[in-house]
């Protein structure tokens, strides 16, 4: 680990796990999602059920879906503040011993035709991960640039979007793939050396068997 | 002499023994090196970031002591504050300087269990601990704020050290790991500030973690509250009393590395019930389950 890690991270109390890796999966899910926030469901599982609401849980993971950072003041106030903007948010408190014991799902506009699920762990010392994305297993932490992907799984959709990348200079460090055979439909999570530029992001999104590509910012423990 | 690519350490000894064979001149140093080569960041960039932890440390003190600090719980009521007007009105037992430690100590941890902007160090639950004893003895030495960064790094090493042969969280060793830790890092930072050596660093560090040894995370309700605040307090005190015998020149016949092996055994050996989970200990004493009744908790679906 890091000694910023042992003095630190700068965080909003009162737990490292219960609060600020539940802020970082909030802010995650959000950066994931990408689109303004109208109806958002959360599932508490675990340990972030049972004791999640005495350790600012809820008002952790709803700041971060407003952008806040674990160090963001504002967090004790972002129930209120998402009432303000009008954000619909409601929460569930579930057991499943099949998962890790501060997991959460994070579901945008549940019960539409665009439903979103973003699933994440906070694993201690403010650290955390997302594991799921729409029923797709992944990992990440958020330490690289992302550029995630949905598209129809064709043949050459990798090679095409590593071409583009080669051709701006991006060097891919890790990428992961799942698929729904069925539904013909594919999620790639590609972890990058740098940021994904924009002129990339809108040939992707211009091309018609792609149906989504979202660039994930880097991220940024706190400004220094 | 140059440094590797990355520096990989087993436990004190070796941190030591790398910092001679580097030939770098104290345990600030290796622990600075040991940081950038690892992470690949620039020495000044490292220090600037290990400055601005120091400022919010600051920071968190000057806010838990404005005012009462007081959880939606209502079992935290006020402390910090209460005892910066006890230590005002000229009441301490011992005087003004050791007082204002406790208020301060408090004051961090207080304002974590409100939800404010502190520093981990090494958890949430502990984070009173090294600013409340350092910046007190900071402010009577008058040190400056390049010593006490200094210090944080050597602080930060020794919990890194602890976090390589057992861990620093509650939940895999108990309380001993998470103010146990805080009061080892607090007090070899307070030797290496007051210009003891990496031997007299050791001691000090080693006497905190072997006085706490076998402390039980067991808080009430599971609200990082009670009684993790005053055990904060404690944990304070003992680092200085540490840092100051070794100081004198009492030497530590167990070295730190076996403290700390006996920490990973003790916490291993511990039950499930006494490591976070709420189940043993003070959690489950008459008033801890009467207390956790009253704490207003969303009915689970």
């Amino acid at each position: 680990m890091s000694l910023f890690d042992v003095v630190g991270p700068i965080m909003i109390g009162p737990s490292s796990s219960h609060t600020a890796g539940a802020a970082k999966i909030g802010l995650l899910a959000r950066n994931i999602f990408h689109h303004p926030l109208k109806r958002v469901s959360i599932v508490l599982y675990n340990s972030f059920a049972d004791t999640g609401p005495g350790h600012g849980t809820l008002q952790a993971i709803v700041g971060g879906l407003l952008g806040f950072s674990m160090e963001d003041e504002r967090i004790p106030q972002s129930l209120e503040l998402a009432k303000q903007q009008s954000i619909a948010i409601d929460f569930s408190f579930l057991d499943d011993p099949e998962k890790h014991p501060n997991y959460v799902t994070i579901l945008f506009d549940k019960d539409s035709a665009s439903c979103f699920s973003v699933s994440g762990v906070s694993v201690g010392g403010g650290h955390a991960k997302i594991v799921e994305i729409n029923d797709n297993k992944v990992e990440f932490s958020g330490r690289h640039d992302l550029l995630i992907l949905q598209y129809r799984d064709i043949c050459g959709m990798v090679a095409l979007v590593g071409k583009l990348l080669a051709r701006h200079h991006v060097n891919i460090a890790y990428m992961q793939i799942s698929r729904d055979a069925v539904e013909e439909k594919a999620l790639a999570v590609l972890k990058l050396d740098a940021p994904v530029p924009s002129i990339v992001l809108n040939e992707l999104e211009n091309k018609p068997e792609i149906y989504s590509a979202v660039a994930v910012p880097r991220w940024k423990e706190e400004e220094l | 002499m140059n440094l590797p690519k990355r520096i990989r350490i087993k436990g004190w000894q070796d941190a030591v023994e790398q910092m001679q064979s580097y030939a770098l001149e104290d345990l600030y140093a290796f622990f600075l090196a040991y940081e950038s080569q690892n992470s690949e960041i620039p020495l000044d960039l490292l220090i600037q970031k290990m400055e601005h932890r120091l400022s919010t440390m600051k920071t968190s003190i000057h806010n838990g002591l404005k005012k009462p600090n007081i959880t939606d719980s209502g079992w935290i009521n006020g402390g910090a504050f209460h005892m910066k007007q006890f230590t005002e009105k000229g009441h301490s037992l011992l005087g003004k300087d050791f007082s204002m430690m406790v208020s301060k100590i408090l004051a961090v941890s207080e304002l974590n269990a409100c939800m404010g902007r502190i520093v981990a160090a090494p958890t949430a639950g502990s984070c009173g601990v090294l600013p409340g004893v350092l910046l007190s003895v900071a402010e009577k030495k008058h040190y400056r704020d390049h010593d006490l960064v200094k210090a944080l790094f050597v602080a930060g090493g020794i919990g890194e050290v602890i976090s390589i042969r057992a861990s620093l969280s509650g939940s895999n060793h108990g309380c001993q790991a998470e103010v146990g830790s805080a009061s080892a890092m607090t007090a070899g930072a307070l030797v290496y500030l007051s210009g003891g050596d990496h031997e007299q660093i050791e001691s000090a560090a080693a006497f905190a973690l072997k006085n706490i040894l076998g402390l039980v995370c067991d808080p009430v309700a599971g609200r990082v509250e009670i009684p993790c605040i005053k055990r904060n307090v404690m944990g304070g005190c003992n680092a200085l009393a540490c840092a100051e015998m070794s100081l004198s020149g009492i030497k530590t016949l167990i070295p730190l590395d076996e403290v700390i092996d006996t920490m990973a055994t003790i916490g291993d050996t511990l039950p499930c019930t006494l490591k976070e989970t709420s189940l043993g200990g003070l959690a489950v004493s008459p008033s801890g389950k009467k207390m956790k009744l009253q704490t207003k908790l969303p009915r689970k679906e």
